[in-house]
């Protein structure tokens, strides 16, 4: 019998993943653990296998198709089979019909909702379009509205909608619907894969309207370009980089504060763990870990800054869900061990290590890349010695660690150096204030510098 | 233009006289007592039950069509009945010298001749071929029908009545158990095991076809004449008078070979009933007074013509006999003048309005069932007793068939419900048979010292080489390819037969036959007068009397001449037959240029337009080669579209060249030419030099990369490919040399808009001709699309392209206000 293989869904909150590349062509004989394809998210990437052998009897998306999850991508089963059940045209259907009764359920007289319509052009607004690019644009979740057409006949033709996909933000499938009935669409951004438009900002910008600065952000980046620079286009990641960490600075009251601890202790504790640690079974714990170790303990008496701040309120956390700051070959990640206070030194140091793995590899889980309370970031391996870290809206708080220089202090009368090790906070004023924040920072000093005992603790 | 007839102007100038012989009227005199010598009791009986037998069944038919019922029995029948009633003594005059290998061809009104005809072979036939053909027929369909609750067999003869006359009226009221399932009619019906071959509801439809069917005979030396039985009305059709100019040609005396000399053995029995329709023929819609005198104008035998007193049975029979002995002797062909008349109207709706009750009155007086039965009573062969028998007998079998035919549960319509498709598949034949008979191929020289094959050794057969082209002298050319493949199956298939006009020593008007001649005895390569509709309709007689053949048309704009030819006779038999035929005919149709309004035509789209026909246009030698020889392997008429532009090409699209061997290209497959990936360009037949300039110029200009599919066939055709590269380029251009409105151009566009719709991004666009007539030469390039065109109409229609200034004005307005005008 012919099995369909679905779109997985990465994560509660993904809607579509877009497929980069197919190992496999139509007719191709596939046995159990081949890669079929490879697909990514907003912040990751993914490679699909075959759980079943046979022969890829159809493939329902092409590369670069933003495939809703759970939608089936492909078939595989026995030459000769029938497989007019899984067109994605039948799926297609029914998610159209479960979102029209959806719609009727939510309208309350039932005024006759034409499905036609719901998906077409602003009534009144005289708009030719090709069927081939109405199918390409509904494919690629682009508003066509938006095109400029180039056809005959003001007609907007495939490579309109080409060029609009090049240039403009996208839906996804199942916000497109929705997405069409906003009067002023095109100044939404959208905050999906690529800048798509999910449902989720659908329904921010029928509640809340459109920010006017956001709308300036879209002009600048539509700029011409000039001819005495090389040109690349953001990737996805890069994207969602770029309007997390400006949303970030808008949007919040960022200011950090700076001090260091005398790394002494917890570098002998380090030394202590490589010479004998692998004797009790220990991996090998960095100084990172140390101080995601002392952060998650110290949090728990801060807690306006193990938080989130929404405008007009705030969640205080009871545990702490540790964001880790990662350099990839694709961009920032930041993947959370979640409840990092319950977690022994040893625990945090292999959950650091096995998130950061797959974050460098493309593979990480998307539920793994949100939730959050606090970040952690560390810029000292590369020799930075003070910065000043970007919030990651909504939480308060973020931590930088920086490098170990050595700094002299009075001891008697004697100058003596010693590793002091920097940290920079980062706070968002609007939730915490400079002195509780100050507070924080000394305790977190005093943990370290004297790791053994707080360990004991 | 034979040399060995030498046109002597000191013979030709001379001062003379042209003599005609007396033709006879009525000559026959013999009293019944005379012709006691020629016919027993039983024969001169068995005469009244045939004319007996078709007027009861006729009368049936009558009382049906007016009263809606027979002996009390219901049924509606809204069909055609031309009835042929008082013409009974005519039809069984004619069929009681008849058998099986005699075959007639009817008219409309030919209901008395399938039945006297049909009796005439039953009582010819022995038991055993009875029922060996009833058995076979359908399966025994039939048979079981009639055959009903009977167990056995005793009477064969009256089984075979009873089949016969079941088979008809089943035929006539369209049911699936007559003998074409329905699919005939009352006009129509036929049962070639008897050698009744189908009757025709075209008026004189069945001269021609006739006429090809007795070139059958001759050529393929059967046993047997051929009656073309056709009414006094069709004298005033050309192709009647096309079909008796073409069976008297001299060259069947003087140039024929021994043992095939002589003209056709064929009548032309003119049922004269003095009424075409309504319109009186001698007096009123024609001049020959006496229809018999037409004979005189055709050859110097004037067709042995005679007029006949049809309302004596024996008079006719005397006539049939005389004439079929002289077409024995190769002195065909003969006209009979069978002078008779219809009581009934020309059909039951005719109120008679063109001729007084007196006058039909005083022809009921002298009624050959009354007038012929007295005879034999007076003269003691019968007695009224004995003939009041017979004609109970009659009424009852009528009766018991009427019963049969009128029951739903015995006699079912064709089910097109369970099987929606059983007149589709009998559209076409589709079968493969390489020759239509085993034997000896007669031809004059072995294949290989064939001077054509010889000077086409010496040919390249690719049309570049090294990267240039091979030059004209030098290339294996289109019309090469085609000799080919038409030579090759010569010495294949011993039935196989070829004419045209000019096509013997001409070689053909474009010398694609060049070289046939030398290989080819007359009676298999000949001349034909200039008959269009004699060429076609022969040609559909030969291939239902079972041989293959290539007729030729010298210009498409000829096909009107041959229009009932090609859209009534060659593109339907197969399906009227319900597959009892076979069409096994290749039309050849050169597309002309340079020659004007009459002679520069693509036809394709009337061709194209009717159900019936396969039609294909190669515009490659590869491909010319390929469908000819797909189309000599098949059992369907193909219409065979040349075009004299590209006679001359040599091979482009195969690197490796024509293959000198045997090799077919499938009729109804399309083939990519050139693959791009964004427009797809269609082209129908010579276009394809004009799109491949097109697609060039695209290329290197606008950067646009065009996928070019030569359509080769235009029916049937698998859309297939097209389908799959308008998927991948999302745009599509139809274009060919047919006047754009109402073409075939038009169909693929609208087909592919319809299968392709949500791949396309522009609508499928058309680049045909204009609609208007063709200009001269010098003018043909405002009137064939031209390369420019094609790259205006993408840019009008379906994406501009940078930089573009159009000549040719594509733009929607201009279509509607072209379309308002008609043009």
């Amino acid at each position: 019998m012919a099995v369909p293989v679905i779109m997985p869904k990465q994560g509660q909150t993904v809607e579509s993943c877009i497929i980069t590349k197919w190992h496999k062509k139509k007719g191709d004989t596939v046995n159990i653990g081949d890669i079929l394809f490879s697909y990514e998210t907003d912040k990751a990437a993914f490679d699909e296998e075959a759980k079943v052998e046979g022969t890829l009897l159809a493939i329902y998306y092409d590369e670069g198709d933003d495939v809703p999850v759970l939608s089936t991508v492909c078939v595989i089963g026995q030459e000769g089979e029938d497989i007019s059940d899984f067109g994605p045209q039948v799926e297609e259907k029914s998610d159209a019909e479960r979102s029209m009764a959806e719609e009727h359920k939510e309208e309350e007289i039932g005024e006759e909702t034409d499905i036609v319509e719901a998906a077409g052009p602003i009534p009144g607004q005289e708009l030719k379009i090709s069927p081939r690019a109405r199918n390409l644009a509904a494919k690629a979740g682009v508003d066509y509205r938006m095109a400029t057409p180039t056809g005959p006949e003001g007609r907007i033709i495939e490579r309109d909608i080409r060029r609009l996909m090049d240039s403009r933000a996208v839906a996804t499938p199942s916000a497109m619907a929705e997405y069409l009935k906003l009067d002023e669409a095109d100044q939404l951004v959208g905050t999906g894969i690529g800048g798509r438009i999910t449902t989720v900002d659908v329904e921010y910008a029928k509640t809340a309207g459109i920010r006017h600065e956001l709308a300036e952000y879209e002009t600048a980046e539509a700029e011409p370009a000039e001819a005495d620079y090389e040109e690349i286009k953001l990737s996805n990641i890069r994207k969602v980089i770029a309007k997390a960490m400006h949303q970030s600075l808008v949007n919040s009251a960022q200011l950090t504060l700076h001090t260091s601890f005398d790394a002494t202790e917890i570098l002998a504790f380090r030394r202590k763990i490589k010479e004998q640690g692998t004797r009790l079974g220990l991996g090998d714990i960095t100084l990172n870990d140390i101080i995601l170790y002392a952060v998650s303990r110290t949090l728990l008496n801060h807690r306006e800054l193990n938080a989130h701040f929404l405008d007009d309120r705030m969640l205080l956390f009871k545990h702490v869900n540790l964001g880790v700051a990662v350099d990839t070959e694709r961009g920032l990640m930041v993947p959370t061990i979640y409840s990092a206070d319950t977690r022994s030194l040893s625990e945090i140091s292999n959950e650091a290590k096995k998130l950061i793995e797959s974050c460098r590899k493309g593979s990480i889980n998307p539920d793994y890349l949100k939730g959050g309370t606090f970040t952690v970031t560390n810029l000292g391996t590369l020799g930075v010695e003070y910065f000043t870290p970007i919030l990651n809206p909504p939480q308060t708080g973020i931590l930088g660690v920086n490098t170990i220089v050595q700094r002299v202090r009075q001891e008697g009368d004697k100058l003596v150096t010693y590793p002091a090790m920097g940290l920079s906070l980062t706070f968002d004023h609007r939730a915490v204030d400079g002195a509780p924040a100050a507070r924080f920072l000394q305790e977190l000093k005093t943990n370290l510098e004297n790791f053994s005992i707080f360990l004991a603790k | 233009m034979p040399k060995q007839i030498f046109v002597d102007p000191n013979v030709v100038r001379k001062s003379g006289w042209v003599k005609f012989k007396d033709i006879p009227i009525n000559q026959y005199n013999k009293t019944i007592d005379e012709e006691k010598a020629n016919f027993s009791k039983d024969d001169f009986v068995r005469i009244y039950r045939d004319m007996a037998i078709i007027r009861e069944f006729e009368n049936m038919l009558l009382l049906v069509k007016t009263t809606g019922e027979y002996n009390g029995i219901k049924y509606n029948y809204p069909g055609p009945a031309h009835l042929s009633i008082g013409q009974e003594a005519s039809a069984v005059g004619q069929a009681y010298h008849l058998d099986k290998d005699d075959y007639i061809f009817g008219s409309h009104r030919s209901h008395g001749e399938i039945i006297a005809k049909g009796l005439s072979a039953i009582q010819k036939m022995s038991h055993s071929e009875l029922l060996d053909i009833m058995e076979n027929f359908f399966e025994g369909r039939i048979l079981k029908v009639v055959e009903g609750k009977r167990t056995k067999r005793e009477d064969v003869k009256q089984l075979a009545m009873d089949f016969l006359l079941y088979g008809a009226l089943a035929e006539i009221f369209g049911k699936e158990t007559g003998f074409n399932k329905g699919l005939g009619g009352s006009m129509h019906a036929f049962f070639t095991p008897f050698g009744i071959y189908p009757n025709n509801a075209i008026v004189g439809g069945s001269a021609g076809i006739a006429m090809g069917a007795a070139l059958f005979k001759k050529v393929n030396q059967r046993k047997g004449i051929v009656i073309a039985n056709i009414g006094d009305g069709s004298m005033g059709c050309g192709p009647v008078w096309e079909a008796m100019n073409m069976a008297a040609m001299d060259q069947f005396k003087y140039l024929w070979e021994e043992g095939y000399k002589g003209g056709l053995p064929i009548i032309f029995n003119f049922f004269n009933n003095q009424y075409g329709m309504g319109g009186q023929t001698s007096g009123e819609t024609m001049g020959f007074q006496i229809l018999a005198r037409v004979g005189a104008g055709i050859n110097p035998e004037q067709m042995h013509a005679e007029r006949v007193d049809g309302f004596n049975p024996l008079a006719v029979i005397d006539a049939i006999k005389r004439k079929k002995q002289i077409l024995l002797e190769n002195k065909g062909p003969v006209l009979l003048d069978v002078l008779t008349y219809r009581f009934s109207g020309h059909s039951p709706s005719d109120a008679s309005s063109y001729r007084t009750k007196e006058e039909v009155d005083a022809w009921v007086e002298q009624d050959s069932l009354i007038a012929y039965r007295k005879q034999l009573v007076d003269a003691q062969i019968a007695t009224e007793d004995e003939l009041d028998a017979i004609l109970e007998q009659t009424k009852n079998m009528i009766l018991d068939i009427y019963k049969l035919a009128v029951d739903e549960n015995v006699s079912p319509r064709m089910n097109l419900y369970a099987n929606p498709n059983a007149i589709g598949d009998l559209m076409f034949s589709n079968q493969r048979i390489e020759k239509m008979e085993d034997g000896e191929c007669k031809v004059l020289i072995p294949k290989e010292d064939n001077p054509r094959v010889q000077q086409i050794k010496r040919k390249i057969r690719v049309g570049i080489q090294d990267g240039k082209p091979v030059s004209k002298a030098r290339v294996f050319q289109l019309r090469d390819a085609i000799f080919e493949a038409v030579l090759d199956k010569f010495y294949v298939d011993p039935t196989l037969i070829a004419y045209g006009e000019d096509n013997r020593d001409w070689g053909g008007a474009f010398a694609v036959y060049r070289g046939l001649t030398e290989s080819l005895p007359y009676h298999r390569f000949f001349n034909a007068p200039i008959s269009e509709a004699a060429i076609v309709a022969s040609a559909v007689g030969y291939a239902m009397s079972g041989g293959r053949v290539i007729a030729e048309l010298m210009y498409a704009d000829f096909m009107g001449r041959a229009g009932d030819e090609i859209f009534n006779q060659l593109a339907k038999w197969q399906a009227m037959s319900a597959g009892v035929l076979k069409m096994p005919v290749v039309l050849r149709i050169s597309i002309g240029s340079k020659y004007g309004a009459q002679h520069s035509q693509d036809w394709t789209s009337l061709a194209a337009h009717i159900p019936g026909l396969k039609v294909v246009f190669p515009a490659t030698p590869y491909d010319a080669k390929g469908l000819m020889n797909a189309a000599l392997m098949g059992t369907d008429p193909v219409l065979f579209f040349e075009s004299q532009r590209i006679y001359d090409v040599g091979e482009l699209f195969h690197p490796e060249g024509v293959p000198e061997g045997y090799y077919e290209v499938p009729i109804g497959e399309p083939d990519i030419k050139k693959e791009g990936k964004d427009i797809t360009i269609l082209t129908v037949g010579a276009t394809l030099y004009r799109v491949l300039d097109a697609a060039k110029i695209l290329e290197e200009k606008y950067g646009m990369s065009a996928e070019i599919i030569d359509a080769r066939s235009i029916v049937p055709f698998n859309y297939e490919k097209v389908l799959e590269s308008v998927k991948k380029t999302g745009r599509i251009i139809v274009t060919g040399d047919a006047c754009e409105r109402s073409s075939h151009l038009k169909d693929f566009a609208q087909t592919i808009g319809e299968l392709a719709f949500d791949y396309l991004d522009a609508p499928p666009v058309v680049v045909g001709a204009r609609n208007w007539i063709t200009p001269a030469h010098e003018l043909e390039e405002f009137f064939f699309p031209q390369a420019d065109w094609i790259i205006d109409a993408i840019h009008e229609k379906i994406v501009p392209l940078r930089g573009h200034v159009v000549k040719n004005n594509f733009t929607s307005n201009e279509l509607l206000r072209l379309k308002k005008l008609g043009i």
